[in-house]
């Protein structure tokens, strides 16, 4: 149980900490509007793009990954328990 | 007593911590091991209590009053591995992420805002308790100090009570149903700090500032009484009497 907990909440740091890395380079306009979520590059060139898609995909895999450890395996674990005992 | 009997050596020690040759895995095997760090781990901690729990058995003492690990090396790799963690995130955080330069400050223009540090903002609340600064009839309604002083008098009065909480209370419980009123009194202190933090921004919420002004006082009594109450009926109960129990081994009062 500690062991999938602590995978999710690696899962969860590093995947934030990532999009936190490219967010506040594309979606920081200015230190004193939004920060993070401001809106993207107009025109994004490739380089652009593909950060873009990175910092996206980041995100969601921290979110689902963290869900993953925290909701699905234990509860598919019990799920299996309680199926194997009945 | 046979050659093989594995109990008895030849130099008169038992058996021995150094396998014999042809038990020592190699390098192949030992890589092979993929649960090796948690095996480890769940070894060592095993081995640590087991060694605890003999030096309990082997003490004059009846029962040792603190239970905990030694700080050396328990204490000191898990600090030193949380320790690289925030420091690893701040050095990627302050590496990758791209700087940020204010304007320069200019000193013949007032800011719009004037606040202090978000963590003293509960002090900057206290000095706007004016309305509650007392007009003494017997003055002919005029207040005995300045509503200036009296915030800052206010400070010194929420300083005093966190001084002299510890010599009402000790601290010998373990967890907070064991003494509710003062784990209620702890949660209407914090409740108190952040409803002045928000009294020192009421410009900034969208509340009546009457209204923010009630709440920095009431919202506390009304979180001490809550607390103290699911304590109080957290008291009873199979669980309770079973940690009540285990948890026989406490710090010294």
């Amino acid at each position: 149980m500690a062991d999938e907990f602590v995978k999710g909440f690696a899962i969860l740091t590093v995947g934030l900490l990532v999009w936190m890395m490219f967010a506040s380079w594309f979606n920081t306009p200015s230190f004193y509007e939004a920060q993070l979520i401001g809106p993207g590059p107009e025109d994004p060139t490739t380089y652009e793009a593909i950060a873009l898609i990175v910092k996206d995909a980041m995100l969601a895999f921290a979110i689902f990954g963290a869900l993953t450890f925290w909701v699905i395996i234990p509860a598919s674990r019990r799920a299996r328990e309680y199926y194997a005992t009945n | 007593m046979s050659d093989n009997d594995p109990q008895t050596e030849t130099d008169g020690s038992g058996p021995g911590i150094v396998a014999p040759d042809d038990e020592v895995p190699t390098w192949r095997e030992r890589k092979e091991r993929t649960t090796g760090l948690s095996r480890l781990t769940y070894e060592y901690f095993e081995r640590a209590r087991r060694e605890d729990q003999d030096l309990r058995q082997e003490s004059s003492y009846v029962e040792r009053d603190v239970l905990g690990f030694p700080s050396w090396p328990h204490e000191t790799v898990r600090n030193l591995a949380i320790g690289s963690v925030f420091i690893g995130m701040l050095l990627f955080l302050s590496a990758t992420m791209p700087p940020h330069l204010g304007d320069p400050a200019n000193p013949a223009e007032t800011p719009e805002i004037i606040l202090p540090d978000w963590y003293l903002y509960w002090s900057f609340g206290l000095l706007q308790l004016g309305p509650i600064n007392p007009e003494l009839t017997i003055l002919g309604g005029e207040k005995i100090m300045s509503d200036e002083l009296y915030g800052v008098l206010a400070n010194a009065v929420v300083f005093g009570a966190i001084a002299v909480i510890p010599f009402l209370n000790k601290g010998g419980a373990r967890r907070p149903v064991e003494q509710p009123f003062w784990s209620s009194v702890g949660v209407a202190g914090v409740t108190f700090a952040f409803t002045t933090s928000a009294l020192a921004v009421d410009n900034l919420l969208p509340i009546d500032p009457n209204i923010t002004f009630d709440l920095t006082f009431l919202l506390p009594l009304v979180a001490g009484a809550v607390s103290y109450a699911v304590l109080k009926t957290m008291r009873e109960g199979y669980m309770y009497n079973l940690n009540q129990r285990y948890y026989r081994l406490r710090p010294p009062r």
